[in-house]
C-alpha cells in the first residue's frame, strides 16, 4: 500500500506491518491501561502466542489458533475482571504461568524436532517475512479499531472513567465490555507474527502510558497513543531494517526510551514555584 | 408501562424480595416489601451495615433479585435492569478518582446523559444543554473543565449529583449525599431536592443528617439486618425522634 513512498518491497511491508500493528495496539492501549487491566492484555497476548505455537506445531492455521485461545482467556477472565468483583491476579498468575508454559514446551519441542526456524519470529516478532494477506488484515483490524472506539466512545469512555457509574447511569456496559476483550484477543492474535509474542505487551502497553504523560483528556490520549505508537514503529521498522538488527526488540527498546523521557519531561511532574 | 398507567402513583414496588451478593451465602436483603409513590421524600435510616446501600442497589437493578418482585418506575425489575437504571438516579456511597483521571467536571456531567441516548446515538445540543444546566443547579460550572480527580471530596460529590441530575431522573437515590458537603452546600442541595420533589421526582436518600429536610411529610424506612423495622410518614421535625425509637 505504501509502495508509492518506500521503493524496497521487503522495507515497505515491514513498515505497513508495524504501522497498522502499532495503530490497532495502541489504540487498545489506552483503553486497556486506562481501565486498569493490564494484567489482562498481558495473559492474552500470551495465551495467543501459547495458542499460535500449538497452530504451527499441528500445522493448523495459527493465527487461528491464537485468536481462539485469545478469546478462550476473554471468556474465562471477563467475568473475574468485570467490577474487579474478585481480584483477578490469582487467576491471571495461573493462566499466564500455564499459556507461557504451553508455549515454550510446543516451542521447545519443535526445536528439538529442527522445526526451531518456525517458531522463533513468533517468539520475537518477524517483519520480513509476511505475507500480504497478513499486512491486510493487519490494515483491517487498526481501522476496525478505531472504528470499534469511534461507534462506542460514549460507552467506552463511561466504563474507562467508572464502571459501576457507567453501569449506574443505565450504560450497557457488559456487551461493551465483551466488545472490548474481543477486540484486544483479535488483535494480538493478528500482531503475534510481527511483533512477537514474548514483547506484544509493549505495545499493549506504553504508546498509552507515554501519551498519559502529556494528554488531559482521553480523547486526546486515543489520538496521541497511536502517533506515538506509529512513529516508534515505523521508526524502529526503518532503523532495524538498514541497520540489519532484530526489529521488534529494537522497536520495544525505544519504547522504553522514550516512556523515560516522558516521565522526565512531563508537565504532570512540574511544581509551579508562583505565589499566587 | 407509564407510570400514569398505574392507579395509586406507585413508583417503587418491593414485593417479598429478597437480594444475595455474589458468592455470599446467606441473602442481604430479606423479606422485603415497600411502596413508594411518585414524588414522596423517602429518608432510609438503619445502622451500619444495615443493608441500605443493598436496597438502593436492589431498587436500581445492579444486584439480582434472588425472590419477590420489583416494579420501579412501572417496569418489573428483570434481566439486567437497564431500562429502569435510565430512569433512575443513583449517587453512589464510596468513590474516588484519581488526579490523573482523564475527565473534566463537564465530561462526568455528561455521562448522565449517556443511557437514556442507548447505543450508537450521539449526544446532541439538548444533552449539552442539560449537563449546562445540571452543572449550574449544583454551582459546579465554574469547574467545567477541571478534571475531576483534581477536585476536593464534596466537590466530587457535588459534580456526581448534577451528573445524576442531567439524566432527568424519574426516581433519584442518593446514598449519603450530604457526607461531604459543607453548611451552605447541604442547604443547596436540600432546597435543590426538595423542588425536585415538587416537580414529581421521587427522592430516596440514605442519610443520617435530618437537619435540612423540607417542610412536607418524610417518609421513613428504616432498615436493620437486612429487613425493614419501621415504615411511616411523619413532619420533618419528628424524623429524628421516629428513627431512634426505631432502632433503640
Ligand atoms: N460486595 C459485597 N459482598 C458481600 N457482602 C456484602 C457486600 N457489600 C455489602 N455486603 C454485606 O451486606 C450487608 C449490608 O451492607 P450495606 O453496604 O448495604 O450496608 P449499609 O446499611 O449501606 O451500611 P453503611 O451505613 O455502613 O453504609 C453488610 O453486612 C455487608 O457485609
Ligand atoms: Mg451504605
Amino acid at each position: 500500500m505504501l509502495e508509492f513512498l518506500i521503493q524496497n518491497n521487503i522495507v515497505c511491508h515491514a513498515v505497513e506491518a508495524m504501522l497498522f500493528a502499532s495503530i490497532a495496539c495502541s489504540v487498545l492501549a489506552v483503553v486497556i491501561t486506562q481501565i486498569n487491566i493490564s494484567s489482562i492484555g498481558f495473559t492474552m497476548a500470551h495465551a495467543a502466542f501459547a495458542g499460535a505455537a500449538v497452530g504451527i506445531f499441528f500445522s493448523i492455521n495459527a493465527t487461528l489458533a491464537a485468536i481462539l485461545a485469545g478469546l478462550i482467556v476473554a471468556v474465562l477472565l471477563g467475568p473475574l475482571s468485570e467490577r474487579a468483583k474478585i481480584s483477578p491476579d490469582t487467576a491471571l498468575g495461573v493462566m499466564f504461568g500455564m499459556t507461557m508454559a504451553i508455549a515454550i514446551f510446543f516451542i521447545a519441542y519443535m526445536q528439538s524436532l529442527g522445526r526451531g526456524f518456525d517458531a522463533s519470529g513468533l517468539m520475537f516478532g518477524d517483519v520480513v517475512s509476511l505475507f500480504r494477506e497478513e499486512i491486510y488484515g493487519l490494515a483491517v483490524i487498526s481501522i476496525v479499531t478505531i472504528l470499534f472506539i469511534i461507534i462506542f466512545y460514549k460507552e467506552i469512555t463511561a466504563i474507562i472513567f467508572n464502571q459501576k457509574i457507567a453501569e449506574a447511569a443505565g450504560i450497557r456496559v457488559r456487551p461493551v465490555y465483551y466488545a472490548m476483550l474481543f477486540m484486544i484477543a483479535l488483535t494480538v492474535a493478528l500482531c503475534i507474527n510481527i511483533i512477537g509474542g514474548l514483547l506484544l505487551y509493549v505495545w499493549l502497553v506504553t504508546p498509552a502510558a507515554i501519551a498519559v504523560q502529556f494528554c488531559n483528556s482521553i480523547k486526546q490520549m486515543f489520538i496521541v497513543a497511536p502517533i506515538i505508537g506509529a512513529i516508534v514503529s515505523v521508526s524502529g521498522a526503518l532503523t532495524g531494517l538498514e541497520y540489519g538488527l532484530p526489529v521488534s526488540p529494537l522497536t520495544a527498546v525505544l519504547f522504553s526510551i522514550l516512556f523515560a523521557a516522558a516521565i522526565i519531561l512531563s508537565p504532570r511532574r512540574r511544581i509551579s514555584m508562583r505565589k499566587e | 408501562m407509564s407510570i400514569h398507567g398505574q392507579k395509586d402513583n406507585a413508583v417503587v414496588v418491593l414485593d417479598h424480595v429478597f437480594t444475595a451478593y455474589e458468592g455470599a451465602e446467606h441473602p442481604t436483603i430479606r423479606d422485603l416489601s415497600l411502596t413508594i409513590k411518585q414524588g414522596e421524600y423517602v429518608i432510609i435510616g438503619g445502622p451500619n451495615g444495615a443493608g441500605k446501600t443493598t436496597l438502593l442497589e436492589t431498587i436500581n437493578g445492579m444486584l439480582p433479585i434472588t425472590h419477590g418482585k420489583a416494579t420501579i418506575c412501572g417496569m418489573a425489575l428483570a434481566g439486567d435492569g437497564v431500562h429502569v437504571r435510565q430512569k433512575v438516579g443513583y449517587l453512589i456511597q464510596n468513590f474516588a478518582f484519581s488526579p490523573l483521571t482523564p475527565f473534566t467536571v463537564r465530561d462526568v456531567v455528561m455521562m448522565g446523559r449517556y443511557g437514556g441516548l442507548g447505543l450508537f446515538t450521539r449526544p446532541g445540543d439538548a444533552d449539552y444543554r442539560a449537563a449546562e444546566e445540571a452543572m449550574k443547579s449544583l454551582g459546579v460550572e465554574d469547574m467545567a473543565d477541571i478534571p475531576i480527580g483534581q477536585l476536593s471530596g464534596g466537590q466530587q460529590q457535588k459534580v456526581l449529583i448534577a451528573h445524576n441530575l442531567a439524566k432527568n431522573p424519574r426516581v433519584l437515590l442518593l446514598d449519603e449525599p450530604f457526607s461531604n458537603l459543607d453548611l451552605f452546600a447541604r442547604e443547596r442541595i436540600s432546597h435543590l431536592l426538595e423542588s425536585l420533589a415538587k416537580k414529581g421526582v421521587t427522592i430516596i436518600i440514605v442519610s443520617h443528617a435530618f437537619d435540612d429536610l423540607p417542610d412536607r411529610p418524610i417518609h421513613i424506612l428504616v432498615m436493620k439486618n437486612g429487613t425493614l423495622i419501621h415504615d411511616t410518614t411523619c413532619a420533618p421535625g419528628d424524623v429524628e425522634a421516629q428513627v431512634r425509637k426505631s432502632s433503640a
